[in-house]
C-alpha cells in the first residue's frame, strides 16, 4: 500500500495527457484539481507513514525513494500545487492557451516531485534539467511579448549553465566513489567524514555542486533572471518564486552528507549567501519597479538559505525555504483581489494591523522610544543566550549559533517593519509588537529547527556544525553579533523613528551616487544587454 | 589513420557542406540527405571496425564544428540548419565509444528528420524552409507549434528526449581529457543556443499579419507522430543504457 506513494511524480504527467485529450475547457481545471487532490493526499499518507515507522519507502529499483526530506517537501509541494491549480482555473480562463497552461503546469509538477523524491544522480538530473525547460516554456507563456521570451532566454542560459555543472559534478561522483546511488554514497561519504581526506576531486565536486545550486536558486552573481521573470502569470510567479528557485537548497539537503567531506564549500556557501542576503535586500529597497523588488526580495531570502547551509544548518534551510514560499505564494496569489479592491475603492481598504499601528498618536519621546526598544530587544537575546549556555554548552562551539541569533534579531525587526506599515508616530504598541515578532522569530526557529534537524538527520546533525564552523574565536563571534545588533538597530531607527523634515533634507552627492548605483541594479543588467547579446 | 580520415569524412567531421553551397551542384534540401546517409554508412564502418580515434581527428572535427555552429547561428533555413546541427555534432560522434556514438547518432538524425521535414512543410506553405517572418506558430498553427518545440526541445539536450539522455550516456562512457571537456562544454552550449534561437523566432513571437498561417495537414501529422514514436523508443532504450 504505502508502495503507491511512489507514483507521486507519476500522477502529474497522467494529468497532463488527460487534458490533451479533454476539449471542454470547464473540465481542464475539474480533472487537474481532482487528481492533485489525491496527490495531496497519498503525500500526507506518505508522511504518516515515514513518520509513524520511522522507515524510507523505497521503490522502482531503488531510483525513488520518500524519506524524511520528501515526507516534509512533497505534502508542501502538493498542496502549494493544489492552491495553485485552484488559483488559476478563473485567473487563466481568458487568456488564450489554457489547456497549454495546464498541461506545462502538470510537467513542471511532476519534474519537482522527481527531483525531490529520486535517490539516484541519474533520475536527479533528469529531473534537475526537465524542471528548467518546463520553466522555460512557462515563463514564455506569454508567447507575444517580447521580453517575456528574451527574459526566459536568459533565465534558460543560466540554467543550462546550472545544467553543465550538475552533469559534470555527477560524472565526477560516480568516477570518484562509482556509485548513483544516494542513499549509498550519504553512506559512503558519512563514512569517510570519520577520516576526512584531502582530496580535491571531491571538493570539485562540492563546488560543481554548490555552484550549480546557486544559479537555480538565483545566488548573486548569477541572480538576474529572477527578478526579470516576473511577466510570467501569477501563478507561475507564486510558483517560481515558492518552489522552483528552492532546488538549491534541496539540492544541497540531498547532499549534504558529501559536504561534511568539504568544508571550504560549506564556507564558500555562507559567503556567497551572506553577500546575496545583504546585496538583494539593499536593491529591493532600490529598484523602482515592484515585481523586480519581490524578486530581489526572494533573492535575499535564497541568500539566507544558502547561507544557512554554508553555517551547517541544513535542516533550517529546509524549513526558511517552505515558509518563505508560502509567504511569497500568498503574496503573488494575493495581488489579484488587492487589485480588485482597488477598482472598486480608489483608497486601498486598510488592513487591521494598519488601524492599530499607523493611526496618528500624539507624538511620544523618541530618545526614550529608542532606549525601550534598544532595552527589549537586546534582553531577550541576553536571556535566551543565557539559558542556552546553562542548557547546553556545546550549541557555542558553532561560531553557526551566534549568527543564527543575529539574524533572528534582524529578521525579527524586518518581519515587523514589513509586515505592519509602522509610522513615526511610536507607541508602547509598537514596541510590544517588535519584541513580540523577535521573540516569536528566535523561538521558531531555534525550536521548529531543532525538531525538523532530529527528523531529517537524526544524531549527524550536530556534524555539519562541526565541519561548517569558521573557526574565529567564541569572543569575536560575540562582537559581531554585537556589530550586526547595533548596526541593524541604528538603521531601524534612523528609518523609522527619526523625522526627516520634507523639502529641507538635501542628500549629498556621494549618498546620491549610491543610491542611483542600487536603483540601477548594480549596472550588471545594463552590463547584460551591452555586451552579451545572445537572446 | 586511413581509417580515421574515413570517419572523419563519414560522421561529418569535415564541412564539405561549403562546396555544394558554392555549386548549388546539389539543392540544399538533398544536403542534409547525403550527410545523413553519409553519417549511417559511417556508423556500419566503425561498427565492423571498431577502434579509438587519435586526437588530431579529434581537434580537426572540432575546429570544423565550431564552423558549423557559426553558420548555424547565421542561417534562418530549416533545410540548411539540418545539416549544420549534424556537421556541428560530429566530435560527439567521433569522440564517443562505439555504441554510444551510434545511439546518439540515431537519436539526432531522427530528431533531424523530423525538422528536415517541417521544413519541406515551410516550404509548401509559405513558399520557403525560411522561418524568418513566420513567428507566433505557436498561437496561430498549434500543432507546427508543438511539433517544432518538441524536436528543437530535444536538439537543446534537454530530458526526456534522446538527444539528452544518449548524450549523457556518452559523456558517462568516455574517458576524460582536456579535450573532451573543452567538447562537451561547446557542443552542450552550442546545441542549446542554436534551438533557443529557433524557437524564440518560431514558436515564439507575434504572429505577422502579412502571413497565411496554415497548420500542419493531418497526414503529415501521423509521419511526425511516428517520429515522436520513435524517439519515445529511443529515450526508454538511452534511459535503460544509463541506469
Amino acid at each position: 500500500m504505502e508502495k503507491l506513494v511512489l507514483f507521486i511524480p507519476f500522477i502529474p504527467i497522467m494529468i497532463a495527457i488527460l487534458i490533451g485529450f479533454l476539449n471542454k475547457k470547464e473540465h481542464m481545471p475539474k480533472v487537474a484539481i481532482f487528481f492533485s487532490s489525491l496527490v495531496a493526499l497519498l503525500a500526507l499518507y506518505g508522511t504518516y507513514y515515514v513518520m509513524s515507522t520511522d522507515e524510507a519507502i523505497y521503490g522502482f529499483g531503488g531510483l525513488l525513494v520518500f524519506n524524511e526530506l520528501s515526507a516534509i517537501l512533497v505534502p508542501y509541494v502538493a498542496i502549494l500545487g493544489l492552491v495553485i491549480r485552484k488559483y488559476s482555473t478563473k485567473y487563466m480562463w481568458d487568456e488564450p492557451g489554457y489547456k497549454r497552461f495546464f498541461i506545462l503546469l502538470n510537467f513542471i509538477f511532476s519534474a519537482i516531485y522527481l527531483l525531490v523524491m529520486s535517490n539516484n544522480l541519474i533520475i536527479l538530473t533528469i529531473a534537475w534539467q526537465l524542471m528548467s525547460i518546463a520553466l522555460y516554456l512557462l515563463i514564455s507563456f506569454n508567447v507575444e511579448s517580447k521580453s517575456a521570451i528574451k527574459n526566459g532566454g536568459w533565465t534558460m542560459l543560466v540554467h543550462k549553465l546550472a545544467d553543465l555543472f550538475f552533469i559534470i559534478a555527477v560524472i565526477l561522483t560516480y568516477k570518484t566513489f562509482g556509485s548513483f546511488d544516494l542513499a549509498e554514497l550519504s553512506q559512503i561519504w558519512l563514512e569517510m567524514s570519520a577520516n576526512p581526506i584531502d582530496d580535491p576531486s571531491i571538493y570539485a565536486i562540492g563546488f560543481l555542486f554548490l555552484f550549480a545550486a546557486m544559479m537555480k536558486s538565483a545566488i548573486i552573481p548569477f541572480h538576474l533572471w529572477l527578478p526579470y521573470t516576473s511577466e510570467a502569470p501569477t501563478p507561475v510567479s507564486a510558483l517560481m518564486h515558492a518552489g522552483v528557485v528552492n532546488v538549491g537548497g534541496i539540492l544541497l539537503n540531498k547532499m549534504a552528507f558529501l559536504l561534511l567531506l568539504t568544508p571550504a564549500v560549506l564556507n564558500v556557501a555562507f559567503v556567497m549567501g551572506l553577500i546575496t542576503a545583504v546585496f538583494a535586500s539593499i536593491l529591493m529597497l532600490a529598484v523602482s519597479d515592484i515585481k523586480r523588488s519581490l524578486g530581489y526580495s526572494t533573492v535575499g531570502q535564497m541568500g539566507y538559505m544558502i547561507m544557512e547551509v554554508g553555517l551547517g544548518a541544513f535542516s533550517l534551510a529546509i524549513y526558511h525555504l517552505m515558509v518563505h514560499g508560502i509567504f511569497k505564494a500568498s503574496l503573488f496569489l494575493e495581488s489579484g483581489s488587492l487589485i480588485n479592491q482597488a477598482r472598486k475603492d480608489p483608497n486601498v481598504p486598510k488592513r487591521l494591523s494598519s488601524e492599530i499601528f499607523w493611526k496618528e498618536k500624539p507624538q511620544y519621546n523618541s530618545i526614550n522610544m529608542f532606549r525601550m526598544i534598544a532595552f527589549f530587544t537586546v534582553l531577550p537575546v541576553i536571556v535566551f543566550v543565557g539559558v542556552k549556555l546553562l542548557l547546553g554548552e556545546d550549541f557555542f562551539h558553532f561560531n553557526s549559533a551566534t549568527l543564527i541569533l543575529a539574524f533572528a534579531w534582524l529578521t525579527g525587526t524586518q518581519l515587523f517593519l514589513s509586515f505592519f506599515e509602522v509610522s513615526k508616530a511610536n507607541s508602547p504598541k509598537v514596541i510590544l509588537a517588535l519584541i513580540s515578532s523577535f521573540i516569536i522569530v528566535l523561538f521558531t526557529y531555534e525550536f521548529v529547527g531543532l525538531a525538523l534537524e532530529h527528523f531529517l538527520y537524526g544524531k549527524h546533525g550536530a556534524l555539519f556544525y562541526e565541519v561548517a564552523t569558521l573557526h574565529v574565536s567564541g569572543t569575536m563571534t560575540l562582537l559581531m553579533l554585537l556589530a550586526i545588533m547595533i548596526v541593524g538597530w541604528y538603521f531601524t531607527y534612523k528609518q523609522h523613528f527619526v523625522g526627516i523634515p520634507i523639502g529641507e533634507h538635501k542628500p549629498n552627492k556621494s549618498k546620491w551616487r549610491i543610491y542611483k548605483m542600487l536603483a540601477k541594479e548594480g549596472y550588471i543588467s545594463d552590463m547584460y544587454v551591452k555586451y552579451f547579446k545572445i537572446f | 589513420m586511413l581509417l580515421d580520415i574515413i570517419l572523419l569524412f563519414l560522421f561529418a567531421g569535415v564541412p564539405y557542406y561549403v562546396f555544394f553551397e558554392k555549386t548549388n551542384i546539389l539543392g540544399k534540401d538533398k544536403v542534409f540527405i547525403l550527410a545523413a546517409l553519409l553519417v549511417i554508412v559511417g556508423m556500419i564502418v566503425s561498427n565492423k571496425f571498431p577502434q579509438e580515434i587519435s586526437m588530431p581527428v579529434i581537434i580537426v572535427a572540432f575546429i570544423a564544428s565550431l564552423f558549423s555552429l557559426y553558420k548555424a547561428n547565421k542561417t534562418t533555413n530549416l533545410y540548411k540548419l539540418t545539416y549544420y546541427i549534424l556537421f556541428f555534432n560530429a566530435p560527439l560522434l567521433i569522440m564517443f565509444k562505439t555504441k554510444e556514438s551510434i545511439l546518439y547518432g540515431i537519436a539526432l538524425l531522427v530528431t533531424l528528420l523530423g525538422v528536415y521535414l517541417m521544413g519541406r512543410y515551410y516550404e509548401r506553405s509559405y513558399g520557403s524552409a525560411n522561418y524568418q517572418s513566420v513567428s507566433g506558430i505557436t498561437l496561430v498553427t498549434p500543432y507546427a507549434g508543438l511539433i517544432l518545440t518538441i524536436y528543437f526541445t530535444a536538439l537543446a539536450l534537454y530530458p526526456p528526449f534522446p538527444n539528452a539522455l544518449l548524450f549523457l550516456n556518452g559523456i558517462l562512457n568516455s574517458d576524460t581529457h582536456v579535450m573532451w571537456y573543452l567538447v562537451v562544454i561547446v557542443i552542450f552550449f552550442g546545441n542549446f543556443l542554436i534551438a533557443m534561437r529557433v524557437m524564440a523566432k518560431t514558436v515564439f513571437g507575434k504572429p505577422n499579419d502579412n502571413v497565411h498561417y496554415i497548420d500542419v495537414a493531418v497526414k503529415e501529422r501521423f509521419v511526425h507522430l511516428a517520429i515522436f514514436t520513435l524517439l519515445l523508443v529511443l529515450s526508454i532504450v538511452g534511459l535503460g543504457e544509463l541506469l
